[in-house]
């Protein structure tokens, strides 16, 4: 991990550049305000709730799904949370961590049953829980009464937000997960390649479900973080964040093929996304251009990933029909 | 993912309904049952008036529909429409406020549509980026497009003769229906008559086959591209003259409900599959399931629900019916 080679390679990677690019340009470009340590703090906070969003599509990117809907159980988490407040504030936080990963369940199972394309089964569960969600809400946003519950997201430690902490903590956990235990290695494996996984005797239908799970869990995590740091709940949070999660995991190095993603490099993704919005806050960009910039920059990433995969298909004279990416 | 299939076992599902689904004319029992459902709650749903204004209203949402059927043959996805029935009022609306012609700036606002679609068409054919992605990135552009030219207010329509697309009757008939109709006839002869038109099906079975056979895949998914961001931006050009104003999210949801109706009609989500009657008769499901739940008083967020597990339900016999075929 610490030799000079490996650390080489990581500078190498993609992300790393444009990272790199980004906080040179508004170094320079948003020049007083930028490496300020209080906006620094603050960025740490910003890009701390979309950080278990990202790894959530991450981790169902790997199995070679993908997960749309982490934005409304989001929503729908930070929902429960802020409601069932008033029976007490673990009630709210464990029915909305619950929440995530029936979702999840439910999710992993019409794809594994059913033969759904994971696009769109979420694509289904998505408008399913958002009608949930203003059914719940009555589209009215919900006030939060304990003021001790937004500690977890206000508060701070030292110069380290509490949020960034929880999802550092978070982050690890899931990178031994995924890297030191055989479950994990195993999701590698049937994103990879799913036949040779099927065949080599790994029980693919429960990987994926468990990819589900964990991914339903993130993102319902992320939920109550976001609960915490507003301590209010409305429907339009977690709107776009579906596309959110999606380009910082692919700009993180996971791809729609399946088999490709990594923790670290993915919380670099999240980072990179949180500075280029932070530094375009700091320029005073217009909200409708950013939301503009911020589609481009999705494009171009998927684009990205897609050239990246015919060049690589054809190192490996290998024939992928892109069709089947889904 | 379809190299899944061959190993994975056999899917459970609900038998009868399966069954009932494998065939073609399933929508059509659907729609029947839903009549007849309809019927039993309220005797005056037969009434001709209603029955019109059932058509009425789904036929913006139907010529979404259609351009979205004919891409989804041929295996690729439209997200933009919806956000594109948005800027296609707008472009319309807004050049008519600069002075421009009643029919100058009905061919505007149908050329952005032109425009969208070649944008989508281009990138995903020469990128062989995945569709979905890249159609979902090129509806948050257009949206912050949207944005950027009403700068979030709402604007009415400037030529009075505008007013008559949406809203002017022959023999107590709308224009946008029999547009709607006439449209989905066209298409069905183009689809079942023309050479190109069974390319469609040939390119949505196996693109690759198509290719080595000699026809010219890319071009045709190219134009079925342009032509459901065409459909859009009439069907934007018919809302924005039905409620004689537009706003920057016209059309939001659109694109989710023309999936459905095109699933509800028997249209495969692989492609090759499906024709563009039988998306009116989805389109018309979704339009009686909705006058239903209005007819029982069901809360409005619920609908969102029911449409959502009717769209489940659908893609599981869908998934279930290509897992026993294959």
């Amino acid at each position: 991990m610490f030799d000079i080679k490996n650390i080489y390679l990581f500078i190498k990677k993609p992300v790393v550049i444009l990272l790199l690019f980004l906080l040179i340009f508004f170094s320079v470009c948003a020049k007083p305000y930028f490496l300020n340590p209080l906006n620094i703090h603050n960025l740490l906070r910003q890009i701390s709730f979309d950080v278990p969003l990202a790894l959530a599509m991450m981790t169902v990117l790997i199995v070679g799904g993908i997960d749309l809907s982490v934005g409304s159980v989001l929503s729908m988490s930070a929902a429960l949370t802020i409601g069932l407040q008033d029976k007490g504030m673990h009630v709210g936080v464990i029915a909305a961590l619950c929440f995530g990963v029936i979702v999840g369940f439910i999710n992993g199972i019409i794809v594994t049953r059913g033969g759904v394309v994971p696009f769109i089964a979420t694509l289904g569960t998505m408008t399913l829980i958002r009608g949930a969600l203003l059914l719940y809400t009555k589209q009215q946003s919900i006030a939060g009464s304990n003021e001790a519950f937004t500690f977890w997201g206000n508060g701070s430690l030292g110069y380290f937000p509490i949020p960034f902490i929880l999802v550092v903590i978070l982050s690890v956990i899931l990178f031994c997960f995924l890297k030191y235990t055989r479950t994990g290695r195993n999701l590698y494996a049937v994103g990879g390649n799913f036949d040779c996984a099927y065949l080599a005797g790994i029980k693919v239908d429960k990987t994926k479900i468990i990819a589900f799970i964990i991914s339903g869990f993130l993102a319902s995590f992320s939920g109550v973080l976001l609960a915490s740091r507003l301590n209010s709940s409305t429907v339009h949070i977690g709107l776009d964040s579906n596309m959110w999660a999606i380009a910082a995991a692919i700009i993180g190095g996971a791809s729609m093929t399946g088999g490709k993603g990594n923790v670290l490099a993915t919380f670099i993704g999240v980072f990179t996304l949180g500075v280029l919005v932070n530094g375009m806050n700091l320029m005073r960009v217009l909200t409708y251009y950013q939301i503009g910039i911020k589609a481009l920059a999705l494009i171009v990433i998927v684009v990205f990933d897609a050239i990246l995969i015919i060049n690589m298909s054809k190192k490996k004279k290998r024939v992928i029909i892109a069709d089947e990416s889904l | 993912m379809t190299q899944n299939v061959i190993f994975t076992k056999q899917a459970f599902g609900i038998k009868s309904l399966r069954d009932l689904l494998l065939k073609q004319n399933t929508s059509l029992i659907l729609l029947l049952i839903f009549l007849i459902i309809a019927r039993f709650l309220s005797p005056h749903f037969f009434s001709a008036q209603n029955l019109l204004n059932i058509l009425w209203g789904v036929s913006a949402l139907g010529i979404v529909a259609l351009g979205q059927t004919m891409l989804l043959i041929t295996g690729n996805f439209d997200m933009s429409v919806a956000y594109v029935v948005g800027l296609s009022g707008i472009t319309a609306v807004l050049s008519q406020i600069a002075g421009v012609g009643l029919l100058t700036s009905v061919i505007l606002g149908l050329s952005v549509g032109v425009l969208v679609g070649l944008f989508n068409g281009l990138i995903v054919v020469f990128t062989k980026a995945n569709a979905f992605l890249i159609t979902l990135g090129s509806s948050i552009l257009v949206y912050s497009i949207n944005l950027i030219l009403t700068k979030s207010k709402t604007w009415s329509v400037h030529i009075e003769g505008f007013l008559t697309l949406g809203r002017g009757k022959v023999l107590d008939i709308h224009y946008s229906v029999l547009i709607f109709l006439i449209l989905a006839v066209l298409l069905f002869i183009f689809l079942k008559k023309t050479v190109t038109g069974k390319y469609f099906y040939v390119i949505g079975l196996n693109k690759r086959v198509a290719q080595l056979t000699g026809i010219a895949a890319n071009k045709i998914i190219l134009g079925a591209y342009v032509l459901c961001g065409l459909t859009a931006a009439l069907a934007g050009l018919i809302m924005t003259s039905r409620t004689g104003s537009t706003v920057a999210n016209a059309g939001v949801g659109m694109d989710f409900d023309s999936l459905i109706a095109a699933v509800l009609g028997g249209t495969s989500l692989f492609g090759g599959r499906g024709n563009t009657l039988f998306t009116v008769v989805g389109i018309l499901i979704l339009g009686v399931l909705n006058n239903i739940l209005i007819l029982i008083n069901f809360p409005y967020e619920a609908q969102q629900i029911a449409k959502g597990f009717v769209f489940l339900v659908v893609v599981w016999a869908d998934g279930v019916s290509r897992k026993k075929r294959i």
